[in-house]
């Protein structure tokens, strides 16, 4: 069953094809790689699915059959899906077990008047938040920090942290942006069965975008290979592996002599 | 987070409440009382500006052109509509909270220093109004604000006006710290702290900015009028000026941004200094870097 | 525990301020609230404080001492009335002094009204003052409703009715230019060509002496409230082209010296009404105007006289006073004083008129001062001359 879909999805800065006339379709409980090299436009296309940057004419995105192209971030975000940043951008001042509160916002059962005069159900409410939020960081492994800021955090610790804020927001499907950037390669193997984990009990449907091709190659079944803001490739991760065009765009198109030269001429 | 922990407390409060419903009793004379009634007025606007400012980090200087607003209001239907106390200080409130929503707009795209100019065009260009319209007063001001009444008994001067002061100055305390520990004051922080994350947990930027600066301005439009009530109810537009502006932003920096109890101690700090150093006016710009 | 300690934090800070002052016996006390921030102001506090060092100097008042008490109010309503009860609860002063400014004396009026302390004021003029019904309050200065009426007799027969107003906001010269108007009006149905209010510390006027201009008045009513302003104002206005024939008429802040100073040779033919001209040639105003020239080193304007006029006033009602001086007699003290201020007749000093004070709480008692006196620069520049063009002494309820 698809849960997202988009058609002619495209952005341009200036003349700059970021992302240019994508299709892009993630089915149910699936685990979706993108993977591309520098500046292939993984950023941009989360940035474009979650509204923080606004689409080209003629572009359609669908999440659950409903129409959510250029709607505000916070809609979006209402409708169930997710995202971690790759900077992380932690509410850094606060405490790990309020960035999970936050977290929680949208699942809060009380309005604003109560959050100023309500009492008794405001409290237990409250109460309730509160240790489901722990349950949480014990899970994630970081209920030790609770009332730590997360400043405090080291860098693994703070990946955790947005990744259990992400999940806090009990969403359908979590857009991940690089989760596993800067981790040693023990944290990453954590970080890995942390996420299966999660999305076993929240049966989120997941899409990973990565540099380190391990991550994705272990854990997606299906991956799909931007480059220059288009599709590319997409399938098992062993075919994507095997196609040339992806090696191209790894390791850069060999050009023969008679290429160079035309390129020269031109 | 047992019950006798919670008992505790409660019991603390209470002991605070007494001292201070007991404090005109203490207090010697008449000026110091005048005195206290200000430092709590400060308070209700330090903590007001705390819930935009230290919360949800929305730099404005507004703040002081809305204490002005809730002073002429509650003036100006008291005196031209005849409304007493109890109706003006509800009616000044909902004025300024208008004006305060609509304060709240420029901070949709604005941030910091620009947020800032764009709010002190509204403090400035409200007082510059005032001071130059005639039937507000103008620069002549505007007096016999009459005090509040309750039953044919009179609030008329500063011991009795304390009554009327501190509940409203502690019900905005306690309603200060409710916000903070709800969503509500989650997600203020959590806009101070990264906006584009917050929309990215679901805050709706637009509506929680509004929602801090319409608070915010429930509190300034309290304070107004409080103190356009106060012994001998004079106001006058010298007194909303920017210089005001910096101090109220000074007791929060004093006290610690955010904190609560910070902007207490920084507005009762504050104020404190600001009385001692008009008898040492020579020294007054040393201490507060303008005159 | 925590909430304990930042309570009696607080609380500690509250003692600390709130430990009462000690009563010194046998001095007596007078309160100052005025503006002391700018260089003037500071001026006039302490040619004030130097005053009454000669008077204790000398033996005192009957054998006691003055003690002086100034506060700074930045003339801000707000600190006005703070000091008022300052002075009155605190510091237990036996009379007020204050303020510069018309917008702090106005609240000031209440406070010791409600205190029972005699004030009295060095150099408001707002006519509003003393209309309070205060028992408490003296005015040494003019009141606007007679400096209006100078004005008003002068534009009537020696200029025009078409005016334009370029009025600073501030209480005083507000005052006295919608008194001027409205007279106008009632006596002789004329509207003004154009009246507006501009920002006090207002630097640019020239948008309004053009439209000024378009409208060909007979004369510029101009009041910009402070002197840089107004010597701007009279300089645009030679700027923008209107012609030496339309009057400029000031405010009596024009008596002020820095403004021929600044202005040059724009303030030639400037009017304006004063209490005090530095061309004064009575003996006693031209050995003020010596004193005040050597010891703060500038030319007096009418607040220096006005100021020196109210301390001479405070020591002849203050040795006419039968005062105890004791904690008990603080309110005995207060009504003598005010009673003694009440008595004083026909008392000549720097002033253009004799100052007269009587009991009633009315304006006629309470406005001293009832002789404007009208002035022409004939001069400008740092050496400028100025002529008196004539004095009116009013009756006490002219203007009621």
């Amino acid at each position: 069953m698809k849960i997202l879909e988009t058609n002619n999805l495209s952005k341009s800065f200036g003349g700059i094809k970021a992302i240019n006339n994508l299709d892009f379709t993630l089915n149910q409980n699936e685990v979706r790689g993108v993977i591309g090299p520098n500046g292939s436009g993984k950023s941009t296309f989360f940035n474009l699915l979650t509204g923080i940057y606004k689409t080209d004419e003629g572009s359609r995105i669908f999440l659950n059959g409903e129409n959510i192209t250029n709607l505000e971030t916070h809609l979006i975000v209402e409708r169930g899906m997710a995202r971690t940043f790759q900077l992380l951008r932690l509410f850094s001042e606060m405490t790990v077990l309020d960035n999970m509160m936050v977290g929680y916002h949208l699942h809060v059962k009380y309005g604003i008047l109560s959050s100023i005069f309500g009492t008794r159900t405001t409290r237990a409410e409250e109460k309730r938040i509160r240790e489901e939020m722990m349950e949480l960081l014990v899970f994630i492994g970081l209920i030790d920090y609770a009332f730590m800021d997360a400043t405090e955090l080291s860098i693994g610790q703070r990946r955790l942290l947005s990744l259990g804020r992400a999940m806090a927001m009990q969403p359908k499907i979590l857009l991940l942006d690089e989760p596993a950037a800067g981790l040693s390669p023990v944290n990453v193997d954590n970080l890995l069965k942390i996420i299966m984990s999660l999305r076993k009990r929240y049966s989120t449907t997941l899409v990973i975008t990565e540099h380190i091709l391990k991550v994705v190659m272990e854990t997606c079944k299906t991956i799909t290979v931007l480059d220059y803001g288009t599709k590319i490739a997409e399938g098992t991760p062993t075919e994507v592996k095997n196609d040339n065009k992806v090696i191209n765009a790894y390791l850069g198109e060999e050009l023969d002599d008679d290429q160079v030269l035309r390129e020269l001429n031109s | 987070m047992s019950f006798s922990n919670k008992y505790r407390i409660n019991l603390y409060w209470a002991a605070i409440i007494i001292i201070l419903s007991l404090l005109p009793f203490i207090v010697p004379n008449l000026y110091q009382m005048h005195l206290i009634n200000i430092i709590c007025i400060n308070i209700i606007m330090a903590i007001g500006l705390n819930i935009v400012k230290g919360f949800a980090g929305q730099v404005t200087v507004a703040h002081i052109g809305l204490y002005a607003m809730g002073a002429y209001s509650s003036a100006i239907l008291s005196i031209n509509y005849g409304f007493s106390f109890w109706m003006a200080l509800p009616g000044a409130v909902i004025i300024t909270v208008i004006a305060g929503a609509i304060v709240g707009i420029p901070s949709f795209r604005l941030q910091g220093p620009y947020l800032a100019l764009a709010t002190l065009a509204f403090s400035e260009s409200l007082r510059i109004y005032i001071s130059v319209n005639t039937d507000l007063g103008a620069t002549i001001g505007i007096s016999n604000i009459p005090p509040p009444v309750i039953f044919d008994f009179t609030f008329n001067d500063a011991f009795l006006y304390y009554y009327i002061v501190i509940p409203f100055t502690l019900i905005s305390i306690y309603f200060s710290f409710k916000i903070l520990k709800s969503k509500l004051g989650r997600a203020f922080k959590a806009i101070r702290e990264d906006q584009l994350s917050s929309s990215a947990v679901g805050i709706n930027l637009r509506f929680y900015k509004t929602i801090a600066f319409v608070i915010s301005a429930v509190y300034a439009g309290l304070a107004g009028s409080l103190y356009a009530h106060l012994d001998p109810g004079f106001i006058h537009p010298n007194n909303f000026t920017l210089q005001e502006s910096v101090l109220y932003i000074l007791m929060l920096v004093i006290g610690g941004i955010g904190h609560i109890w910070g902007c207490i101690v920084g507005a009762v700090f504050i104020t404190l200094i600001w009385d001692l150093t008009r008898e040492y006016y020579q020294y007054q710009l040393i201490i507060f870097g303008y005159d | 525990m925590k909430l304990i300690f930042k309570f009696s934090l607080i609380m500690t800070c509250f003692t600390f301020i709130f430990t009462s002052y000690a009563f010194s016996e046998g001095k007596i006390k007078i309160g100052v609230s005025i503006r002391m921030i700018s260089d003037i102001g500071f001026k006039h506090g302490k040619m004030m404080e130097d005053e009454i060092q000669m008077i204790n100097d000398s033996g005192g008042i009957n054998g006691k001492m003055i003690e002086l008490i100034f506060l700074n109010d930045e003339c801000k309503s707000e600190k006005g009335i703070a000091n008022a009860q300052k002075l009155i609860y605190q510091h237990n002063v036996h009379l007020l002094i204050g303020s510069s400014c018309s917008s702090v004396t106005l609240p000031m009026v209440d406070v010791s009204a409600k205190g029972g302390v005699p004030h009295i004021t060095p150099h408001s003029t707002s006519s509003k003052i003393t209309k309070r019904g205060s028992d408490w309050i003296f005015r040494v200065p003019i009141s606007s409703r007679f400096y209006k009426s100078v004005d008003v007799a002068h534009i009537v027969k020696n200029v025009g009715l078409d005016l334009a107003y370029i009025i600073s906001a501030d209480s005083a010269s507000l005052t006295q230019a919608e008194e001027i108007r409205d007279e106008i009006k009632r006596d002789h149905g004329k509207q003004p060509l154009m009246f507006v209010t501009v920002q006090q510390g207002e630097m640019d006027f020239r948008s309004h002496m053009l439209k000024a201009k378009s409208m060909n008045p007979d004369a510029l009513l101009i009041s910009a409230g402070t002197v840089a302003g107004a010597a701007k104002a009279l300089i645009q206005s030679y700027e923008v082209g209107i012609p030496a024939s339309v009057k400029r008429i000031l405010g009596s802040g024009a008596s002020k010296q820095e403004i021929p100073t600044l202005a040059g040779d724009a303030v030639k033919g400037v009017y304006f009404t004063a209490a005090f001209s530095a061309a004064d040639d009575r003996p006693i105003a031209k050995l003020f105007t010596r004193m005040i020239k050597d010891k703060y080193g500038v030319l007096p304007d009418h607040d220096f006289s006005q100021a020196w006029d109210l301390i001479q006033i405070v020591e002849h009602a203050l040795r006419k006073a039968d005062l105890k001086l004791t904690d008990e007699s603080l309110a005995s003290d207060r009504t003598a004083i005010r009673d003694a201020i009440a008595n004083i007749q026909n008392y000549q000093g720097l002033a253009s008129g004799p100052i007269s004070f009587c009991a009633d709480p009315t304006p006629e008692c309470r406005d001293g001062n009832k002789t404007p006196v009208m002035i022409e620069y004939t001069k400008g520049g740092k050496d400028f001359v100025t002529k008196v063009l004539g004095t009116i002494t009013f009756k006490p309820n002219h203007g009621l």
